[in-house]
């Protein structure tokens, strides 16, 4: 059992998320920087599913009733399991503090958060507030039990700073065209990529809205359709809103283009201020950079 | 002809029309059991929506051009109809914050107003944007009314809503900026039932007015 001794900002359960209940209006969830919550699983010795904390802005201090080994990845702390998995001994605490650079750690605990899984997941869902275990974030006096989600030794040594992603902006956004490219003029993906958009305060696990400015595109509300983590999309006004992890599932604004599935682990760090750059791809280069980090996850490359 | 375009590099977007009609649902609701019926490789889930699916795939099986061939082979298939479910009541108290509102902007008696809404059966074209969250339509165009201006932070579940020809009812409380006519204690989502929502594009409902 782990103690809650202090929240944090906001501290939720997370693990790989629900995804295929998008047809519920159930987003697929699941952690927000979804490469630093797989180290810290791996650093652990964990399986790809075990439940961990994701921290925000200011993490939480945790009290450990025995001895366990933990791991801290993503946005920087200053913490000895600092991307690396170290024994906290019994009785003692973890307090993760200020998180800087990047915006969300990973507190991974060997064996996992065992909170109830609800639809298929033990993360927390904040649209439909179920799941994290206490259908909120964590708070002061929540005890977290642990399970035995392990399925190989944990990693003795740091984790290589050459196979992590940066924590600090600017931030370059990988985007493939659509789907409703077709609702903007002729160059109007150019120009997006060709401006340095700006991480307004506006942000969480649902999406990040973006000032563009300059860029000024023209869009229309269309017919409602369904929506995926990583839609730029375009508000009557010009402004841009791209869906996260948490994202509705459906919406009525015309998406211009959509962040591919490994860059939305650099958007989980992004912070108020940030410039963020897109830049298009093609499905081939998105799967090479996809590759790229999944090379990193088994350390090879 | 399907518009088919990428959705990011793990799904796709088959648009079959751009307006509300439920010729068109019915043929997203016939493609998605097609595509449930021949899991073609690496399809994860797809996502129905009014006149639209989404196919979420496993770009490491699967990539948009093979995946779109296979969506492909179901285009012009004959005229389908949505298999037909009994009519859910909903009892609906019409006490919204918005109905005064709607009712001056529609030259509307608060009681004609609700006569109208309630007077009708609605197709359920999409369940989205929140957990259980069920779009309904259509609405007469007598009580069509734009969404508000500026939406409003906090929606309670249960709460009934108007927007264009489209009415609403939100599962779970969540933002929203629909017109807000009544509400209902009709229990739509549920994350420990299974399925966890109440309704599903294509089923019918009515609302009916208690006191």
């Amino acid at each position: 059992m782990i103690e809650v001794i202090a929240g944090g900002r906001w501290t939720t359960i997370q693990d790989r998320g629900r995804p295929g209940l998008e047809r519920f209006g159930i987003p697929p969830g699941g952690a927000a920087d979804w490469f630093a919550a797989r180290i810290a699983n791996e650093l652990v010795g964990n399986l790809p599913d075990a439940a961990l904390l994701e921290c925000t802005a200011t993490g939480p201090t945790l009290r450990f009733d025995v001895d366990r080994i933990v791991a801290v990845t993503g946005g920087q702390v200053d913490s000895a399991a600092d991307w690396q998995a170290v024994r906290v001994a019994r009785g003692s605490s973890l307090a993760i503090g200020m998180i800087a650079p990047g915006l969300r750690t990973y507190v991974a605990v060997r064996g996992g958060i065992d909170v109830p899984v609800v639809l298929g997941s033990r993360s927390f869902c904040q649209l439909g507030t179920f799941g994290g275990g206490f259908g909120r974030p964590l708070a002061a006096g929540d005890r977290l039990p642990i399970g035995r989600m392990f399925g190989h030794e944990l990693v003795v040594e740091p984790w290589p700073p050459s196979h992590r992603l940066p924590l600090q902006g600017p931030w370059e956004v990988h985007v493939i065209a659509g789907p409703q490219i077709d609702a903007f003029t002729g160059d109007a993906l150019e120009r997006l990529a060709a401006t340095a958009c700006r991480v307004t305060p506006e942000i969480d696990r649902m999406g990040l809205r973006l000032k563009s400015p300059g860029l000024r595109l023209q869009s229309q509300e269309i017919l409602t359709v369904p929506m995926t983590a990583g839609a730029i999309q375009v508000t009557p006004s010009g402004g841009l809103i791209v869906l996260h992890v948490d994202h509705q599932t459906t919406g009525g604004y015309p998406v211009i283009a959509t962040v591919v599935g490994a860059d939305l682990a650099l958007l989980a760090q992004a912070r108020p201020g940030d410039t963020v750059r897109f830049r298009a791809v093609d499905p081939a280069e998105a799967a090479r950079a996809a590759r790229r980090l999944t090379d990193w996850l088994h350390r090879e490359s | 002809m399907w518009r088919i375009a990428p959705a990011g590099d793990r799904a796709l977007l088959i648009t079959i029309g751009t307006v509300i009609d439920p010729a068109l649902l019915g043929q997203v609701l016939a493609l998605d059991r097609a595509l449930q019926d021949q899991r073609p490789r690496g399809l994860l889930s797809t996502v129905p929506a009014y006149a639209s699916l989404l196919c979420r795939f496993d770009p490491g099986v699967t990539d948009v051009a093979r995946l779109a061939d296979a969506v492909r082979q179901f285009e012009g298939a004959e005229e389908v109809s949505i298999p037909s479910t009994p009519v859910v009541e909903i009892p609906t108290r019409y006490d919204g914050p918005d109905l005064p509102e709607v009712a001056l902007k529609t030259l509307l008696t608060p009681a004609g107003l609700i006569e109208l809404h309630a007077g009708r059966e609605y197709l359920v074209y999409c369940v989205g944007f929140a957990p259980g969250f069920t779009y309904c339509g259509a609405l007469p165009d007598e009580i069509a009314v734009p969404r508000l201006a500026s939406p409003r932070l906090r929606v309670p579940a249960g709460s009934i809503g108007i927007a264009g020809r489209q009415t609403g009812i939100y599962a779970v409380e969540s933002p929203g900026g629909w017109n807000l006519i009544g509400r209902t204690a009709l229990r739509l989502f549920d994350p420990s039932a299974d399925p966890s929502t109440r309704f599903k594009p294509g089923d019918r409902l009515r609302f009916v007015p208690i006191p």
